[in-house]
């Protein structure tokens, strides 16, 4: 298989998932391609059930496509173990989720320490309160999580993703859980940290606003893309 | 920052307030239950030897009908035993013009290597000096006029009388009186001579390594009519209390140690499944399978550790206490400390591996896709897998603490049958929960529909309240029967005092000084010398002795052939079931009643003609019934019991026992006064060094009680803190719709409630199942249904639960807004 251009941080092609079901087995994608260049915003949106946190789970290695070639920074996803995967997300990619997905028991500053703890590097506790100090919750470090707002949660999550400095962020739905107000300040940090680390940006989102922030929208259908 | 740094990090972060504090706990629990009663039973068990032993005058004795080669002493010697030598033989001696049989004791100056001669007199050495001899109690009606016995061709002094030699064994009545000389005066009496009947004792005392070699190199080497005796062979009533003793402390713990792991797995089990975000959310950071691994085999570890540290330390501090709080006089042994600190350390590790194993694996397991879809479980949760690997686990300990197999099939069956049982429950409530949905008419209703809907969850919460339940029920009851048995034994007011040689003519008034003094007495039985000569007329001892000597511990057919104490009656003596045939009725002529144990070693069955001679008369009587005798009440007892037409013929003496009130000081010596030739047997220190042992048993008993309830009361606390875990999304919700706190805390009560009184049923059937298997293939206790619990304990058990969950509700919505429940 010819690897994509070095210009692409995501290159997928006729990529299709599918599940079991009563009827033999239910089509969640169905040969959906897609490229998106490095630095490049792109929001994904579309009905509930259309398939798009599974074209997500896929794009990060989360979750196996059952057909289709998909090329992580460069990287053939699609022909990596679990550990591989694994380790490629260490790298490459950071997270971002509507439920935050903190760990309870570790305060703001260990959890956004984290990525860089488990990849064994040094100096983790400065970056990582740097970060804090960048999304504006430098007087929260030694807090839980559950001493956290929901918009405090989001911007530590948001700190956790920069942190190893990924080239790919992936945002579910991450304004989903949020006020208003909480909304605007989260989506300006993820897109002022975005142009600032040029990391290259998918989001899955029902919010149209939010998806209009990005540079490019395409929308998930039955399981398949369509540009919007 | 290393990995390592982020595990210890994480771990003590759990350890301020999680699963792993009371995983932790329980496996301290496991550790201190095994530690402790470990170390207490050794040091018990070799107190209570230790006593015991001095009924035996030693550790270990070889009776011998001769001498043995004299290498196998100097063995003994070589091994670092002391030995002592006993000589026994019946003789008669002359005392004055009167004529008495004895059992003469010939011993050495070693002798007795444990326990000490109880004096009637003063004794001014340990051990008659040569040329001298004491007397048995039993003799003083003979002796009073007297300083001089004619031993065959000697004539010793008289230098003193004892009640009771350590070695002289329960029955009073059993032999003829005995006499205590010097083996060093044997020979000058004459009286042994090539072909005489004599028995060697060979006692020996010393380390217990050394004692356990010398057996080795010996047991090999005896010949049948050779036997080899510890204090459980020893026919004492302490061999059976120690034993049962020892059962139940091992049968204590290891319930102890299944509900600590009851706990364990229940807490792994949540502590797991709250860190499958956490272990999805590593993944998805590019953590490897190796770093999780380390991150939470590390946990496992330290867990392990700090349980096991603790309940050592714990354990032995337990254990210093029930030292401190034994009786004085009853000093503990010091027990072998490396022993039960292994035990220990392996059952903690067991119950750590075995109990976490399956959560573990499928903590590990948990995709990474879980972080977009929370629903996503790392595999279904294999009930019947975690079940095995946790039968498995607790069989190994089963096994590695009791060593033996019968205690663990008990246990595995106990485990089957309730896994079985609650299969069942759970099947028939899955089945019933399908047909309905939520119902929030009142907090019942609420309860009842919650109960249904979560069926499969509320199974296994069914396993740890029954579990706890159940366990508990069984220790408390075999605890208390346990007791009772042993009261039964020795009720308040058992004889302690005997009358021997009570004549014809003495048997009124000696009632009668009785009943004016309000002395409570057995009844006077008229006892009579004799001789059992054949049976179906084969010689006894030539019938007996190719068949019998061969059978471990089978002292009678030796006995036997000596002459017997015989009684006569119309009834029943008390405790004294018949086991076979009928009692004969009164006016019987030619009938025998025979004591089971007695007639089990000479062959004796229902109509056998056994054969007699009393005072040179012979006469033959049919066996019609075979008695099971209380050797250990403080009556007495007969090997054989006539029709009074077959014995009225021959002039009896007559014996009785009798309890000395505290406030008749004076008795005794009134008594002797009244009544010179009459011998009065004390054994009131007899019986008060046997509730001594029962006393310390039942002290070890109630801190086996302790652990076990608060082992129950963990797994309690641990299955109520994970049945909460399942709720609390659900009463996120309710509270958020507005449901009150009152209405939420009652429906949770009322499903506690109905949860706990369940459990509290299926806890009595199973109870009632473990403890008929228990006692029939364990302990030998009559069986019994706990009628009372029927009822009680489902209400016991709804009572405390539904506060249990009560209590835990209370807490997570005072602490917790819905909102924050909701996350």
């Amino acid at each position: 298989m010819i690897s994509p251009p070095n210009d692409l941080a995501i290159h997928v092609s006729d990529l299709s998932r599918h599940v079991p079901a009563l009827e033999g087995h239910l089509s969640i994608l169905n040969g959906v391609d897609l490229d998106v260049k490095r630095g490049e915003s792109l929001a994904i949106t579309g009905p509930s059930g259309a398939g798009k946190s599974t074209l997500l789970a896929l794009l990060a290695g989360l979750d196996r496509a059952d057909q289709g070639a998909i090329w992580l920074a460069g990287e053939p996803l699609h022909q990596l173990d679990e550990e591989q995967r694994a380790s490629l997300r260490g790298r490459r990619v950071g997270f971002v989720f509507q439920s935050f997905m903190l760990v309870d028991s570790l305060t703001a500053l260990e959890n956004v320490m984290l990525p860089l703890e488990l990849a064994g590097g040094k100096a983790a506790r400065s970056q990582a309160e740097a970060l804090l100090h960048r999304v504006g919750l430098s007087q929260r470090l030694t807090h839980f999580p559950n001493q956290l707002s929901g918009g405090e949660q989001q911007r530590v999550a948001i700190a956790r993703a920069f942190v190893s400095q990924p080239e790919i962020l992936f945002a579910d739905e991450p304004t989903g859980n949020l006020d208003h107000h909480n909304s605007a300040l989260v989506e300006d940090l993820l897109f002022e940290l975005n142009r600032e680390h040029g990391t290259t940006l998918v989001l899955v989102t029902h919010d149209l606003t939010l998806a209009q922030r990005c540079q490019r929208q395409v929308r998930m259908v039955a399981g398949q893309l369509e540009a919007s | 920052m290393t990995p390592w740094a982020l595990a210890w990090r994480l771990f003590r972060r759990e350890l301020q307030g999680g699963q792993l504090r009371l995983i932790t706990a329980a496996l301290t629990l496991a550790v201190l239950s095994v530690t402790s009663l470990g170390l207490v039973s050794d040091r018990l068990k070799q107190g209570l030897m230790a006593q015991a032993t001095t009924f035996l005058a030693a550790d270990r004795v070889l009776n011998s009908p001769q001498a043995v080669a004299p290498e196998w002493l100097a063995q003994a010697e070589a091994e670092g035993l002391v030995s002592a030598q006993v000589l026994s033989f019946q003789s008669m001696i002359f005392v004055g013009e009167q004529l008495q049989l004895v059992s003469v004791k010939a011993v050495t100056a070693e002798y007795p290597l444990k326990g000490q001669i109880e004096p009637l007199t003063t004794l001014d050495s340990a051990l008659p000096s040569l040329g001298t001899v004491w007397f048995d109690g039993r003799l003083s009606h003979l002796l009073t006029d007297f300083n001089e016995v004619e031993l065959g061709e000697a004539d010793l002094a008289v230098s003193g009388a004892f009640a009771r030699l350590p070695d002289g064994g329960f029955n009073v009545f059993a032999s003829a009186p005995t006499v205590l000389m010097r083996m060093e005066d044997v020979a000058q009496t004459g009286v042994v001579q090539p072909g005489s009947r004599l028995t060697w004792r060979y006692q020996f005392t010393g380390d217990p390594g050394a004692i356990q070699r010398f057996e080795r190199w010996l047991l090999p080497q005896l010949t049948s009519s050779q036997r080899w005796l510890d204090v459980k062979q020893q026919d004492s009533p302490l061999s059976r209390a120690i034993e049962r003793a020892e059962q139940f402390m091992l049968l204590a713990t290891l319930l102890g140690i299944a509900l600590a792991c009851g706990a364990v797995g229940v807490a792994a089990r949540r502590y797991c499944q709250r860190h499958l975000d956490v272990v999805a959310m590593f993944k998805t950071l590019g953590a490897s399978h190796r770093q999780i691994r380390r991150v939470f085999m590390l946990h496992l570890a330290l867990t392990t550790g700090l349980g096991i540290a603790a309940g050592l330390i714990l354990g032995s501090a337990g254990a210093g206490l029930i030292g401190q709080l034994l009786p004085s006089e009853l000093p503990l042994a010091a027990g072998d400390p490396w022993r039960a600190m292994a035990l220990g350390i392996a059952t903690g590790l067991i119950a750590a591996i075995g109990f976490t194993l399956y959560p573990l694996l499928r903590l590990l397991k948990v995709p990474p896709l879980r972080v977009l879809r929370r629903d996503l479980d790392p595999m279904a949760w294999g009930l019947w897998l975690n079940g095995l690997l946790s039968l498995l686990a607790l069989s190994l300990l089963a096994w590695l603490y009791s060593g033996s197999w019968t205690m663990t099939w008990v246990l595995i069956a106990g485990a089957g049958a309730l896994a079985l049982l609650l299969g069942a429950v759970g099947f028939a409530l899955l089945s019933w929960g399908r047909q309905l949905g939520i119902r929030t008419g009142s907090a019942l209703q609420l309860a009842l529909a919650g109960l249904r809907r979560r069926a499969g969850e509320n199974v296994l919460q069914l396993v740890g309240f029954t579990v706890a339940l159940m366990l508990l029920l069984t220790v408390l009851a075999l605890r208390q029967d346990l007791l009772e048995d042993w009261q039964r034994q020795l009720p308040v007011g058992t004889p302690d005092h005997f009358l021997v040689n009570i004549s014809p003519e003495q048997r009124e008034p000696m009632t009668q000084f009785l009943a004016e003094r309000s002395v409570a007495a057995t009844e006077l039985y008229p006892m009579i010398r004799g001789r059992l000569s054949a049976i179906n007329g084969d010689e006894v001892r030539r019938a007996v002795t190719k068949e019998a000597e061969g059978e471990p511990g089978a002292d009678g057919p030796r006995g036997i052939g000596r002459e017997l104490n015989l009684t006569y009656r119309t009834t029943l003596p008390p405790n004294n079931p018949i086991t076979a045939g009928q009692w004969f009725a009164s006016e019987a002529t030619d009938e025998v009643s025979v004591e089971s144990q007695v007639a089990l070693r000479l062959g004796i069955g229902l109509g056998d003609r056994l054969s007699f001679t009393i005072d040179g008369q012979a006469f033959s009587v049919r066996v019609t019934s075979l008695r099971e005798v209380n050797w250990q009440t403080m009556q007495p007892n007969f090997f054989m019991i006539f029709p009074p037409a077959v014995l009225e013929r021959f002039y009896p003496t007559y014996i009785a026992s009798f309890y000395h009130p505290q406030d008749q000081p004076e008795l005794v010596a009134q008594l002797i006064r009244q009544f010179p030739t009459v011998s009065v047997l004390d054994v009131g220190a007899m019986i008060h060094q046997l509730r001594d042992v029962v006393d310390q048993v039942s002290l070890a008993l109630g801190w086996v009680l302790a652990v076990v309830l608060l082992a129950s009361s963990l797994l309690l606390l641990a299955q109520t803190e994970a049945g909460m875990a399942s709720r609390r999304q659900e009463l996120a919700i309710m509270r958020t719709i507005g449901a009150s706190g009152r209405l939420l805390r009652q429906a949770v009560s009322w499903e506690f409630a109905l949860l706990g009184a369940l459990s509290g049923l299926l806890a009595v059937i199973v109870a009632e199942l473990l403890l008929f298997l228990i006692k029939t293939q364990l302990f030998d206790l009559v069986v019994q249904p706990h009628w009372i619990w029927w009822p009680t304990i489902p209400l016991l058990g709804a009572g405390l639960i539904g506060l249990l969950g009560r209590w835990a509700c209370r807490r997570l919505l005072a602490n917790r807004c819905a909102a924050l429940l909701l996350r």
